[in-house]
């Protein structure tokens, strides 16, 4: 682990109410549990998603209804009862993206991150038919 | 790890509530049928697998560039559907076949 004497990296704005909670983190990241998501007007329709704790650590995502508009994940009953979503307008969704160093960029449709609006809790979650969706969906960059 | 034998059709029982039986074999591939409560989420191991790997893939400093999305479709809607939260004690049956289709 670092230590403090490194200059901590500028932070984004950080407001509290921006918080997710992920209570199971994300796979392979278990043990992180805390977000926030940040979102800027000119780096719109992308966000990151940035560890509240390591303000350098970011996953970028993307509302996945910008990029596959048929985009439409069957929600497993335990994972709706768990976040307490009573319709599809109280959940905001919004997948990962790979930043890949030929410049491509791919977004994975097979593992959702789900968060209650109103709760700002959150799962990434694996669709009931999530074997119709590609982990590495190719997104139209320039 | 406890190793059972099995014949198609012969299952096994977890917990007394989630049943694994054989339901056939085709070729190299055994079919099984999973019962399991709707609160016991069933997903091929792989599934997990790949995305945790993605996840670690995708991990950035957020300082590189974002790219520029090439004019796309117009943004919707959400459209997920969500089922309506059964109770614990519907069972769900699934046959889950462990061969990758591509």
């Amino acid at each position: 682990m670092k230590t403090a004497e490194i200059a901590e990296p500028e932070k984004r704005n950080v407001k509290n109410e921006n918080v997710i909670q992920l209570p199971y983190g994300l796979l392979g990241f278990e043990r992180v549990k805390n977000y926030v998501l940040l979102s800027q007007p000119h780096e719109k329709p992308f966000m990151w998603l940035q560890m509240l704790d390591n303000a350098s650590q970011a996953f970028l995502v993307v509302s996945p209804f910008h990029v596959v508009p048929e985009y439409q994940p069957d929600i497993a009953a335990e994972d709706v009862e768990y976040l307490g979503l009573s319709d599809p307008a109280d959940a905001l969704v919004v997948n990962i993206v790979t930043l890949r160093s030929s410049g491509e960029a791919t977004v994975n449709l097979k593992g959702p991150i789900v968060i209650n609006r109103h709760t700002l809790v959150g799962k990434q979650v694996i669709p009931n038919n999530a074997a119709k969706f590609e982990l590495c969906h190719p997104l139209p960059v320039s | 790890m406890l190793i059972l034998s099995r014949k198609p059709g012969e299952s096994i029982v977890i917990d007394g509530r989630i049943t694994v039986k054989v339901v056939r074999f085709d070729g190299d591939t055994i079919k099984l049928g999973i019962s399991a409560p709707s609160d016991i989420p069933v997903h091929r191991q792989e599934v997990y697998d790949e995305i945790q790997k993605n996840n670690q893939e995708a991990l950035t400093n957020n300082t590189l560039p974002l790219p520029r999305l090439a004019a796309g479709p117009l943004p919707q809607q959400s459209s997920i559907s969500v089922s309506p939260a059964n109770s614990a004690t519907t069972i769900k049956h699934k046959v889950i076949t462990p061969a990758i289709r591509r």
